[in-house]
């Protein structure tokens, strides 16, 4: 527990004197609500309706992936990633320290997309903010620890920046499936449907399992 | 605790098709010096990395202590200080050594910081982010890194590397206190003198293999010249 509180606090000052990574993944979701805002002119509200809660998780997805790239590039640097091999504790509490990390930069990232959506598009999220943001947080579980994990196997590969989407993005059909279906419901005045949400819950756990008992393998070199 | 710190016994490791290390046999005694020299690609490095666990071997064994290299009581007693200097640039150096305090689980993390950062003359820049230091502080402070947790056992590749020659007679300085606290260190050089300075014991590798093995007491700066410039010659 105590390493993962440790690659946290790394990993948020790093962030935090840099801030490099929190405004890529937000420059690009933005541009994504941007681009659809002109490109949706003239829809009716039924078909924006059904188009937002696919729009907001391309959003939350393309933004996921530069932001994850990025988290394990630091550690290559001065090969930070072999000092963190040597920690004497389960490897699985780095990749926890990295995944929590990845996660709250992906929140405050969607966080503000969200709400510019909301704008951009005239959508009164304000009633549905908590389950909103509930369900965010179940796909966005399940996207941080595939992404943190691809990322850690993609990091030492010649060509990070295009292997990691190729494997994740295939990983990460259930979760997006359910989370858009989730989210389609909740915008689309009906009850969030328990099977979305269950998909949700049993792919962040087994995720959570598998990445943290694999994780010494990825750190191998 | 009795026998060799670091025993190894037909130790290989294969890179895909690339044989680094080959059929080692090898014990380290608790409190000697080892070092390790050998041309470009000799398996200087697979060896310690296989030693610090950083690696899996290919084929034979390996005790580090007693134990399997991985098990975390290993990691807790060996301290790396690798051709990198596993430093965050964007961290100060004081934040550096807290960090790697923590990874360690170090007791009173900040009292050990304070007092390596004294010791390795870095105390007036505890606050400078290690991003702005030159290279023979980035040195320092990484050796100051590695031995954050005060490990038995010490690995250091190739620590003079790109060193003017003040940083290396530093360095040179430092490495004699830590050898002098009585740590068994793993030494990978090219610098046979440095070698002949620091070391008790000495092995070449070549192309993977041990060519040529001194033990503590039979130690000959002249035989390990032979032994390595036979070796270089033989590789070119």
């Amino acid at each position: 527990m105590n390493v993962l509180l440790a690659v946290l606090w790394k990993d948020l000052l790093s962030e935090w004197r840099r801030r490099d990574r929190v405004l890529a993944m937000l420059l690009f979701s933005l541009l994504v609500v941007a681009v659809f805002h002109f490109a949706l002119v003239g829809v009716s509200d039924a078909q924006l309706r059904a188009s937002v809660p696919g729009l907001l998780w391309i959003a939350f997805l393309f933004a996921s992936v530069l932001g994850f790239n990025r988290a394990f590039a630091l550690e290559l640097e001065n090969d930070a990633l072999s000092g963190l091999a040597l920690a004497p504790a389960d490897p699985g509490w780095i990749f926890l320290g990295k995944a929590t990390a990845n996660f709250l930069l992906l929140v405050v990232v969607q966080a503000v997309t969200a709400a510019v959506f909301g704008v951009a598009f005239d959508l009164a999220l304000a009633p549905i903010a908590l389950r909103l943001a509930g369900i965010v947080a179940l796909g966005s579980v399940g996207l941080t620890l595939v992404g943190t994990l691809f990322a850690a196997v993609a990091v030492r590969t010649r060509y990070r920046e295009v292997m990691l989407p190729l494997l994740m993005l295939p990983v990460l059909m259930p979760v997006l499936i359910g989370a858009v279906q989730a989210t389609a419901a909740l915008f689309g005045g009906e009850g969030v449907a328990a099977g979305s949400l269950r998909l949700l819950l049993v792919f962040d756990l087994v995720y959570l399992i598998v990445s943290f008992l694999i994780f010494e393998y990825v750190l191998d070199e | 605790m009795s026998g060799a710190a670091i025993a190894a016994r037909g130790l290989a490791k294969r890179f895909g098709p690339v044989t680094a290390l080959r059929d080692l046999d090898l014990d380290v005694e608790r409190g000697s010096v080892l070092a390790v020299l050998g041309p470009n690609g000799a398996g200087k490095s697979t060896l310690l990395g296989l030693v610090a666990g950083l690696m899996r071997p290919t084929a034979g064994s390996l005790r580090v202590n007693g134990q399997e290299p991985r098990a975390r009581t290993t990691r807790a007693a060996v301290g790396f200080i690798g051709h990198a200097t596993f430093l965050y640039p964007d961290l100060t150096a004081r934040e550096n050594l807290r960090f790697a305090a923590r990874l360690f689980g170090v007791p009173n993390p900040e009292a050990r910081v304070e007092a390596l950062l004294e010791d390795y003359d870095l105390a007036r820049y505890g606050q400078r982010r290690a991003g702005t230091f030159s290279q023979g502080m980035a040195h320092r402070l990484s050796i100051a890194r590695g031995l954050v947790h005060d490990p038995d056992i010490v690995l250091l590749d190739e620590p003079f590397a790109g060193l003017d020659r003040t940083a290396a007679a530093r360095l040179g300085t430092r490495l004699r206190e830590v050898r002098g606290g009585g740590r068994t260190v793993v030494l990978v050089t090219h610098d046979l003198a440095r070698a002949a300075e620091l070391a008790d014991a000495a092995i070449v590798l070549s192309g993977g293999a041990c060519v040529h093995h001194t033990g503590r007491g039979e130690f000959s700066p002249a035989a390990l010249e032979r032994a390595y410039l036979a070796a270089v010659d033989g590789a070119t």
